[in-house]
C-alpha cells in the first residue's frame, strides 16, 4: 500500500515537472515559432502597429532575392567545410587524447575550452590575430614568410577561410569530446584480437574504430551542421558580414531585414526557410549516418 | 483548495505585473522614459549630469533613463517599439525612420527658428523632429603636414591636383590614403565624399529626384564619379589590404604617420592627438573645377514620441536639454561636432579645440555649397532604410571589383525594393 502511494506521489511529481518543461517549451519555442510563421504571411513592420496579410508574397520574393541566395550559399559552404574539418580534427584529437593519465585529462579540458567561450569573445580574440596589423601578420612578417600583411578578413575568399578556421576551432572542442566518449565505448578486446590477427594501425582504425564511433559521428555531424547554419555572433564580430556582404550568413541577413530594412514579415519568411532547411538537412544527415552505425 | 487559490492568485498577479511592466511608454505617473546611449566620452556621468541640469529647467519632470545596448539607437528603438515600450524621448535617432510611421511629434517651429543657426537643417517635409544642435562634415580629407612637406606637396584644390598629390606621395614611398575598410561605414567614406561633391554638388536635389525616379545610380554622371574612386584604388593610393583594416586601427595608423591622408567624418577631430594636433590639417574633397562643396549632415539632440502621455513635460525637458551649451561641450571636444546654437561662439561652450577643428568649423560657418552627405543626412535627403548598408557594401565591393555599373545597378534595385 505504502509502495503504491509513494509511486503515485512520484508520478505526480514527475508529471508536474514534465508539465513545467512542456509549458516552457510551448512558451519559448512553439509559440514564437507559430507567431513567426504567422508574421511570414504579412507585411509586418516594427514601426507600424498594424500589418496586412500578403499571402505567399514573401515566399515568392525569396526566389528572386539575390542577397538571400548569396547568404545561403555562404552559409552552406561554411557549414559543409566546417563540419568536415571539425569532425576530422575531432576524431584525430580524440584518438590522441584517449588516455587516462593526468596530463591527457588536462589536455582534454584545454581542447574543450573554445566550446565554453562566448562566440563574441572568440570573435574579438581572433580579430586581434587576423586583422591587418594583427598577431598573425606581424609574426609571419617577423619570420620573413611574407613581405606585406595579408588581408585575412579583407578579401572575400580569405575572409571565408578565416571564419571557417575560427568556427572549426570552436567546434573542435565539442567534436573531440563527443568522439572521446564514443571511443571509450569501443571494446578493447576487439583491438587485441585485431593485433593477434596482424592488423595494421590503419586497418584497426578503418575496420574497428571508425565503424564503432558512428553513433558519436551522427550526433557530432548533425550538431556541427546546425550550429553553423545558425551562426551569427562570431561573424558579426569578425567581419560584420563583409567585405561587400561576402561573409553575410543567413542569420545576419535575417537581422538586417528585420531591424535595418524594417521588414519583419519578410525576415520571418526567410527564418522559416532556414528552419525548414536546417530540419531537412539534419534529418537527411541523421538518417544517412544512422545506416552505417554498428552495434555490438 | 486554499493553496490552489493562492497559487492561481500569485500567477495572475505575476502576469498582471509583467503586463504592467512591459506595456505603455512611461515608467509611471509623471516619469518620462529617455533612451540614451553611451560611449567613452558620453558616459553614464555625462547623461546623469545633463539630465539633472535639464530637469532643473523643466520643473516637475522626472526622467527614467534607459541605455541602448549599442550605439545603434535606431535598432534598439525599433525593438522597443515592436515590444510596446517605445520611449517618450529618444536621443540621436534617425528621425526619418520613425516620423514616417507617425511615432514622433515635431518641435514648435518658432522655438526652432529662434534658437538654431540652421533651423531647417534636418527638417523632414518642413517639420523638425530633432533640434538641430550640431553638425558634421562627412567626410573631409585630413592630412599629415609633415608627410606632405616630405613629399613636397600642398593641400590640393582640384581633383587633378589631388591625383598629382597622391602620385607624388606614392613616389616618395608614403601611402597616400588611409582606409579603415574592415568597417563598412569607414570603407564608404571616399565614395560618400566623391558622390556628395560630384553628384550632389552639381545637383543638390539629386536624392529628392532619386525618390521621384528622375535620376538613377546607374546614370552616366554617377558612374563617372564612382570611377574616380576606382581610379584611387587601381592607382594603388590605398594600402592593398585596406579592407582588412578596422576603423579603430585606421585612426591609429593615420595618426601614427602610416599614411598621408584620411577621408573621414569630422568626428575624427576628436581623435587628433592633442600633443601633435598642429601636424594635422583638413581640406574638402576636391572637385573637378576647384569649387568648395561641403558634404554636410545636421545632427541633433532628442526626438519626442507621439505616444508620450506627458507631451508638455517631454517638450520642456527636451528643449532645456537641447539649449544647454554644457551638453555640447563633450560632443565638440570628443566627437568633433560643430555647435549650431544661435548667438553662441566656441568660447561660450568652454571648450579646448585644435586649430584643425577651427579650420574645419570655418567650412561650416563660411558661405559655400553645402550638400547632404549621401547616406548620412537625416532630413529629406536621408536614404531609404537599408540603402546605407548597400552603399557601404558597394564601396567594399568596388575595392576589388571593376564592375561599377553592376554595383550601381544593385543600388538602384535595392532603392526600388526599399521604396516600393
Amino acid at each position: 500500500m505504502r509502495t503504491r502511494k509513494s509511486r503515485a506521489s512520484r508520478d505526480n511529481g514527475l508529471f508536474a515537472m514534465a508539465a513545467v518543461a512542456f509549458g516552457l517549451y510551448l512558451c519559448f519555442l512553439v509559440l514564437p515559432l507559430l507567431l513567426s510563421l504567422k508574421s511570414s504571411f504579412t507585411d509586418e513592420n516594427p514601426l507600424r502597429s498594424t500589418s496586412g496579410f500578403v499571402g505567399l508574397d514573401n515566399y515568392g520574393e525569396m526566389i528572386h532575392d539575390d542577397q538571400l541566395h548569396a547568404s545561403l550559399g555562404f552559409t552552406l559552404i561554411l557549414a559543409v567545410g566546417v563540419t568536415i574539418a571539425a569532425n576530422a580534427i575531432g576524431i584525430a584529437f580524440a584518438m590522441m587524447l584517449n588516455r587516462t593519465t593526468l596530463s591527457y585529462r588536462v589536455m582534454r579540458t584545454i581542447a574543450f575550452l573554445p566550446q565554453v567561450l562566448s562566440g563574441v569573445i572568440v570573435g574579438f580574440v581572433w580579430q586581434t590575430i587576423l586583422t591587418q596589423q594583427g598577431l598573425l601578420n606581424v609574426t609571419l612578417q617577423r619570420i620573413g614568410l611574407i613581405d606585406s600583411p595579408i588581408a585575412w578578413l579583407g578579401s572575400p575568399n580569405l575572409a571565408l577561410l578565416s571564419i571557417g578556421v575560427v568556427v572549426t576551432w570552436i567546434l573542435t572542442g565539442f567534436t573531440t569530446v563527443v568522439y572521446l566518449a564514443a571511443l571509450q565505448g569501443v571494446p578493447v578486446e576487439l583491438y587485441d584480437s585485431a593485433a593477434i590477427d596482424g592488423a595494421t594501425t590503419w586497418q584497426r582504425f578503418a575496420r574497428i574504430t571508425f565503424p564503432l564511433i558512428a553513433p558519436g559521428m551522427t550526433i557530432s555531424v548533425t550538431i556541427s551542421l546546425i550550429t553553423v547554419l545558425k551562426l551569427y555572433d562570431v561573424i558579426t564580430v569578425l567581419t560584420g558580414g563583409g567585405p561587400a556582404n561576402s561573409t553575410r550568413s543567413t542569420a545576419l541577413y535575417i537581422v538586417k531585414l528585420a531591424f535595418t530594412d524594417n521588414r519583419f514579415g519578410y525576415a520571418s519568411a526567410v527564418a522559416m526557410l532556414v528552419l525548414a532547411m536546417s530540419a531537412a538537412i539534419a534529418l537527411s544527415v541523421t538518417s544517412l549516418l544512422r545506416r552505417r552505425e554498428v552495434n555490438f | 483548495m486554499i493553496r490552489r487559490t493562492m497559487l492561481a492568485a500569485c500567477v495572475v498577479g505575476a502576469l498582471a505585473l509583467t503586463t504592467a511592466c512591459t506595456n505603455g511608454s512611461t515608467g509611471g505617473t509623471g516619469t518620462l522614459t529617455y533612451m540614451t546611449f553611451e560611449t567613452p566620452s558620453l558616459n553614464s556621468t555625462f547623461w546623469n549630469d545633463s539630465i539633472a541640469a535639464a530637469v532643473k529647467d523643466a520643473p516637475g519632470v522626472k526622467i527614467n533613463r534607459i541605455t541602448s545596448p549599442s550605439t545603434d539607437r535606431d535598432g534598439y528603438a525599433k525593438q522597443l517599439q515592436a515590444s510596446g515600450q517605445f520611449p517618450d524621448l529618444l536621443q540621436s535617432i534617425t528621425p526619418s525612420t520613425f516620423a514616417g510611421a507617425g511615432l514622433l511629434v515635431p518641435y514648435d517651429q518658432a522655438w526652432v527658428d529662434a534658437n538654431f543657426l540652421l533651423p531647417q537643417g534636418n527638417a523632414l517635409k518642413g517639420k523638425v523632429y530633432i533640434p538641430p544642435t550640431n553638425s558634421q562634415i562627412i567626410p573631409e580629407v585630413f592630412y599629415n603636414k609633415e608627410l606632405f612637406a616630405k613629399a613636397g606637396v600642398e593641400p590640393p584644390k582640384t581633383w587633378a591636383d589631388f591625383l598629382t598629390v597622391c602620385e607624388k606621395l606614392k613616389a616618395a614611398g608614403i601611402t597616400p590614403m588611409e582606409l579603415g575598410g574592415g568597417d563598412p561605414f569607414a570603407a564608404s567614406m571616399p565614395l560618400v565624399g566623391i558622390l556628395s561633391a560630384d553628384v550632389l554638388g552639381k545637383n543638390p536635389q539629386w536624392l529628392q529626384e532619386r525618390y521621384a525616379g528622375k535620376v538613377k545610380f546607374s546614370d552616366a554622371n554617377v558612374i563617372a564619379a564612382v570611377e574616380k574612386y576606382r581610379k584611387l584604388v587601381t592607382s594603388g593610393y590605398f594600402d592593398e589590404g585596406a579592407l582588412g583594416v578596422k576603423y579603430a586601427d585606421s585612426i591609429t595608423q593615420f595618426t601614427g604617420g602610416k599614411a598621408a591622408m584620411y577621408m573621414m567624418g569630422s568626428w575624427f577631430l576628436g581623435s587628433v592627438p592633442k600633443d601633435d594636433a598642429d601636424n594635422f590639417g583638413a581640406f574638402p574633397v576636391p572637385t573637378a573645377d576647384g569649387s568648395v562643396v561641403i558634404p554636410f549632415a545636421v545632427g541633433g539632440s532628442m526626438a519626442i514620441s507621439s505616444k508620450t502621455k506627458d507631451l508638455d513635460g517631454a517638450t520642456r525637458f527636451a528643449q532645456a536639454w537641447s539649449l544647454d551649451p554644457g551638453n555640447l561641450k563633450a560632443l565638440i571636444e570628443s566627437d568633433g561636432a560643430f555647435p549650431m546654437l544661435k548667438g553662441k561662439t566656441l568660447d561660450d561652450y568652454n571648450v579646448t579645440v585644435s586649430q584643425v577643428f577651427k579650420d574645419s568649423f570655418a567650412y561650416v560657418t563660411d558661405k559655400n555649397t553645402k550638400v547632404a552627405a549621401i547616406g548620412w543626412a537625416s532630413n529629406d535627403d536621408a536614404m531609404p532604410p537599408g540603402l546605407n548598408d548597400q552603399l557601404y557594401a558597394a564601396s567594399q565591393a568596388l575595392f576589388t571589383s571593376a564592375d561599377v555599373k553592376g554595383e550601381m545597378a544593385k543600388l538602384d534595385a535595392a532603392w526600388d525594393t526599399a521604396t516600393k
